[in-house]
This record gives structure tokens, C-alpha cells and sequence, in this order.
């Protein structure tokens, strides 16, 4: 584990086009606490950033033989982020604090994680703590309503900045927090009026923000959006940790597309939880922790999926009940939002 | 792959072997070998148990090759060489002509007829 210590972490920045990502990045790059950070974008857009570790990159990828769109790797990540961390390592830029990474509004997250993950070298050096995904407050619920990706891009997110708040009607934006929510009731969500957020926040991996309100008519647990359902699990006991890992290897082979993000923590009968967390393929490697952040000491576990009816996988887990050790309970929708 | 003991250089642990990479690391120099190896066997076996019941619905069958690989057959006498779970379903999707899916309704039904029966 000292090995996690050492490891640069990575921000990735997503968000649809037009939803505020360079003018956020801009904002956060002015922060003075922000001076080591290296940026990464893809292009240099109209709004001008200014930052001496700035850096472009043309994406390209590579398709692996399997063919699967989430299991890329982006060829210009790996090259820029060797360069940056040759340059950190020989001492010739100050040593990284961050990397942030900012997407094209049509990225897909899953092939960035991919990427860091996967790479011999920088697996051991680079790791994403954090997926941000801008949503424009005004054309955020046309987007969501058009494009498969950028609904792919909120269940990707660990935090969610709703931004131009300040130009749009009241209730399109209550309205889209609660969808928001909804897709991804994991995501902490924050509003930037102005592009103004409070950069420290918003950096620290776990930390303050509020979960999307939830609009409170519907009491049940399972949450549809269209094609997008989820779904939140805890176990009557402490489950297997290797019967877990069959069950959810075998579905991340069989509809690994369709699952677009599992998150949460996992009761394995140790002194602490099993971190877990994915998006689609993509698992971050699981971390054991020594002990529990807080005193709800069950497993909770969130499903973001599409087209897999949340009855299918809570059936699932029952009929594995045995080689799991525990019998899956879904879990209300408010017990389920303290993830870490 | 090293050509003294056959072993493969992984550099890719996958998810699930995660754990114990981890704390093989985390022991350092200096701690006792054995019982690490102890625990990755132990794990392995158990691993193997456990698909096994899942396997069986497809036909196949998997056994630790080694204590570095899995092997995994069919009821013809055809095998896979495999080095961990994320390879080994497409494997027995090969194998078994479907692809393995946890969610197919005759495979929960199978397991909960076991743990009825």
C-alpha cells in the first residue's frame, strides 16, 4: 500500500459540449493552491487558459483486439502523461500535485480510466480519484434527453457541477438536479453560478457537496430514466469477496456496456470494507481499508445500468446467495447515498 | 514468460487478484514467504470451488494449473489456458458455444435449485 501513496492522482473532467468545462478549469487553474497542477485538454478553446503546465493532447485511440469501445487506450494520454511524469521525476517542473484531465464533450470517461489503469508504467504512477462531469443547467436536460453519452457521462461522475445556474429558470434546474440524481444518486452534486466553485471542495476526493434533492414522491427504490435504471443493494452478513468477484466478473463479461457504473463498499467479513468502483469495464483496483469511515457497518452497493431491469440483478444475487454467504436487500434510496 | 520456470510476467493484475497482490506487497522483504503462499493457494482453491458451481451449468469445469494459471475443460476433452477471471469467461463462452451470463434465468434457477435441494 505505500505504493498508493506515492501515485499522482488524476482528475477527469467530462461534461457535453458547451457545458462549462474550460471555463470551470479556468477558474480552478487561477486558484493558488491549484500551481502544480498539469492540465491536459484536447483542444485549445475559445476561452483562453493561461497555465504553465498546460498541455494538448490530439486524441487518439487505439482499439483494442476485443473491440469494445470502453477498453481503448488513449495512445496521446499515455505519451503526455510520460512526458509529465519524466519531467516531475528529473526534477525539471515541481513535483506533480495533479493531473486534470479534460475531455471532448462526446468522450466517453471509461477508455481514460482504461488507459491509466492498464499501462504497465503508469498504473503505478498515475491514479484517477475523481470523475467530474459539468452539466449545463440550461441545454443539460436536452443533452440528457439526445445523447446516450452524456447520460453515460453523469452515471461516470463522482462529483457533478451543474453550471450557467445563474442564466437558467428555477425549476429546469430543480428539475434537473432531481434527474440528475436519479441517474446517479451516488454523484455529489454542486452548482456553479458564474463558473464560481469552491475549488478545494471540489477537489478532494470524497468530501463535502450535497447529494442531488431527491423530489420525494416516489418512495421506492428503484429509480428508472428511461433506458437508465439504478438500483441499491446491502447484504444481510458479510458476503465472499471471491464468490463477489465470479459473480461480478461474469457480468461485467456479459453486459459490461450495459453496466455503466457500480460503486459502494462491501462488508467481507475483514476488520474494514472493499471499495469498490467502476465504470462500465473499467474497475479501479479494489482497496480493503482497515477500517469502516463510519458506524453503518453493512455493505452498500449502487448499480447504474441500461436496459438491465434492477429486478434481474437483485434476482441475480439471490440465486447466488449461497456461494455469496449473504442474502442481497435493496436498500432505499436515501440509505444508499453515503458512499464514500 | 520466463523461459527458466515458465512463469508469466503479468503486468496486468486483474481486479479480483487485486487483494492478494496487495498484501503480498504490503508483508515486504523480510516476512515469511510460506504463508503468503499459503493464502494464495488457500484463495485459489476456494476460487475454484466457487466457479465451479457456476461452471457447471455450462458443462465445464476449471482447475488450478499450477498454482499460476487456470485450466478450464469441457466434457469433450477441449481446454483453455487461462490466467485469471477476466479471461476465463470468454474462454468458456467459447467453450460452452454461449457466453456465461449471470443474469440468464435457467443459471439462477439451476443455483437456487441446488440450495433448495
Amino acid at each position: 500500500m505505500e505504493d498508493r501513496d506515492t501515485r499522482r492522482p488524476v482528475t477527469v473532467v467530462t461534461g457535453f459540449l458547451g457545458s462549462g468545462k474550460t471555463t470551470l478549469l479556468t477558474k480552478v487553474l487561477a486558484a493558488p493552491s491549484t500551481a502544480n497542477t498539469a492540465v491536459l485538454v484536447n483542444e485549445f478553446g475559445e476561452v483562453g487558459l493561461d497555465h504553465h503546465l498546460l498541455r494538448r493532447v490530439d486524441e487518439r485511440t487505439v482499439l483494442l483486439g476485443s473491440g469494445c469501445v470502453c477498453c481503448t487506450t488513449r495512445e496521446d494520454l499515455v505519451g503526455a502523461l510520460m512526458e509529465l511524469l519524466n519531467l516531475d521525476q528529473r526534477g525539471e517542473i515541481p513535483r506533480l500535485d495533479r493531473v486534470v484531465i479534460e475531455t471532448t464533450g462526446l468522450a466517453d470517461p471509461a477508455p481514460i480510466l482504461h488507459t491509466i489503469y492498464a499501462d504497465p508504467v503508469l498504473q503505478h504512477h498515475f491514479s484517477v480519484d475523481l470523475v467530474l462531469t459539468t452539466v449545463d443547467a440550461v441545454n443539460g436536460p436536452l443533452h440528457l434527453d439526445r445523447n446516450p453519452e452524456s447520460v453515460k457521462q453523469v452515471a461516470a461522475a463522482d462529483k457533478v457541477v451543474v453550471t450557467k445556474t445563474d442564466i437558467a429558470e428555477l425549476g429546469v434546474a430543480r428539475v434537473l438536479l432531481s434527474r440528475l440524481g436519479k441517474i446517479n444518486p451516488s454523484a455529489r452534486i454542486f452548482e456553479a453560478a458564474f463558473g464560481e466553485v469552491d475549488v478545494h471542495e471540489l477537489f478532494r476526493p470524497g468530501g463535502e457537496g450535497t447529494h442531488a434533492p431527491s423530489l420525494a414522491e416516489e418512495p421506492d427504490e428503484l429509480h428508472d430514466t428511461g433506458e437508465t435504471h439504478s438500483v441499491s443493494v446491502t447484504f444481510d452478513g458479510a458476503i465472499d469477496w471471491t464468490a463477489f468477484g465470479i459473480w461480478f466478473s461474469m457480468l461485467l463479461n456479459a453486459r459490461g456496456e450495459d453496466v455503466l457504473r457500480v460503486k459502494g463498499l462491501l462488508d467481507v467479513g475483514e476488520a474494514g470494507p472493499v471499495v469498490l468502483n467502476g465504470v462500465q469495464h473499467i474497475i479501479h483496483p479494489p482497496e480493503h481499508l482497515g477500517e469502516w469511515p463510519d458506524e453503518d457497518r453493512r455493505s452498500r452497493i449502487i448499480f447504474i445500468t441500461k436496459g438491465v431491469h434492477p429486478e434481474e440483478l437483485l434476482n441475480s444475487l439471490l440465486a447466488f446467495r449461497d456461494l455469496l454467504g449473504a442474502q442481497p436487500l435493496p436498500l432505499h434510496a436515501e440509505q444508499s447515498v453515503a458512499f464514500p | 514468460m520466463c523461459v527458466l520456470c515458465g512463469q508469466d510476467f503479468v503486468a496486468q493484475v486483474h481486479w479480483t487478484d487485486r487483494h492478494l497482490e496487495n498484501r503480498a506487497r504490503a508483508s515486504g522483504p523480510g516476512s515469511d514467504p510460506v504463508a503468503f503462499q499459503g493464502d494464495r493457494r488457500r484463495d485459489r482453491a476456494h476460487r475454484v470451488v466457487l466457479t465451479n458451481e457456476v461452471l457447471r451449468h455450462y458443462g465445464l469445469r476449471v482447475e488450478d494449473w499450477g498454482g499460476s494459471k487456470y485450466v478450464l475443460r469441457d466434457r469433450k476433452g477441449r481446454s483453455e489456458l487461462v490466467q485469471d477471471l477476466g479471461s476465463l469467461w470468454p474462454a468458456a463462452a467459447k467453450l460452452a458455444g454461449r457466453r456465461p451470463d449471470p443474469l440468464d434465468s435457467a443459471l439462477c434457477e439451476a443455483l437456487s435449485a441446488a440450495h433448495e435441494g
